[in-house]
């Protein structure tokens, strides 16, 4: 079940991206001038964050099947409190954008960027609860099942941060 | 997954988001933009093998960690090809 969700939120935001980059041919040089005003470096350090929340849930599991369950909730909770990271640089990054008078009117790259970019975060929030959830509920199917949400969550954005954000 | 292979994991996926960071800032305006582009997709296209791999325990499913790839990887040309035009 949790493959076929999986599966599911990579085909939507992979028609997103395609969309994003069909779209862009009409105008490459306004989404590269748009582009400019994104912040990389907060976007990459988002990466590492995401990347090693994910490493975090990957080994609760580990943990949870050697029944060092105490050890494993922390994870969960380290993982959680690095998603809470994640969601506080992006908005950190939304509200120098909204500083700067730009919203998704502003031009067609933004419509994307606040759709993927804000589509995603409602992923991290809703991941955040799952991983708190399982760590509650810490039976080693209900972990394995949260950890794959949440990978699921890493590998999307390891897909959009190039596209939206390094490709110029 | 043994705790080595997920620290393996983990520590490839930085060395990873390390090295696109380095070809988009420092790269970009050395390199030919194509070849940047491709540098870039080809390290997200590894970032996700390793995910795909390791974290969501695709290298018990081999035939799935298959099909995955293919699908990413032509995925990843279509990418590249919107870029090239």
């Amino acid at each position: 079940m949790m493959w076929v969700l999986i599966i599911s939120e990579l085909l939507v935001f992979g028609a997103g991206l395609l969309a994003f980059s069909a779209v862009r041919l009409t105008d490459p040089d306004g989404f590269a001038q748009a582009q400019q005003h994104l912040d990389r470096t907060g976007a990459a350090l988002n990466t590492i964050v995401l990347v090693t929340s994910g490493f975090l849930a990957a080994m609760a599991l580990r943990w949870r099947e050697s029944d060092r369950r105490n050890l494993a909730r922390l994870a969960l909770i380290g993982a959680s409190l690095l998603g809470v990271v994640f969601l506080v640089i992006k908005g950190a990054e939304y509200a120098d954008k909204a500083a700067l008078g730009i919203t998704f009117e502003t031009h067609a790259f933004f419509l994307f960027y606040y759709m993927l970019t804000g589509f995603h975060a409602a992923h991290v929030v809703a991941g955040i609860l799952i991983l708190l959830l399982v760590a509650w509920k810490d039976a080693p199917r209900n972990i394995e099942a949260g950890a794959a949400f949440w990978h699921m969550v890493d590998l999307v954005w390891v897909l959009l941060f190039p596209v939206i954000y390094l490709f110029g | 997954m043994s705790t080595q292979v997920l620290l393996r994991a983990w520590l490839f996926l930085i060395g990873l988001s390390a090295a696109s960071a380095l070809v988009a800032h420092e790269l970009s305006d050395v390199l030919d933009r194509r070849l940047v582009g491709m540098l870039i997709l080809v390290l997200a296209f590894a970032k996700s093998r390793v995910i795909l791999t390791w974290y969501l325990g695709l290298s018990q499913a081999p035939s799935w960690r298959r099909g995955f790839q293919v699908v990413l990887g032509l995925y990843c040309c279509v990418l590249f090809g919107f870029y090239l035009l």
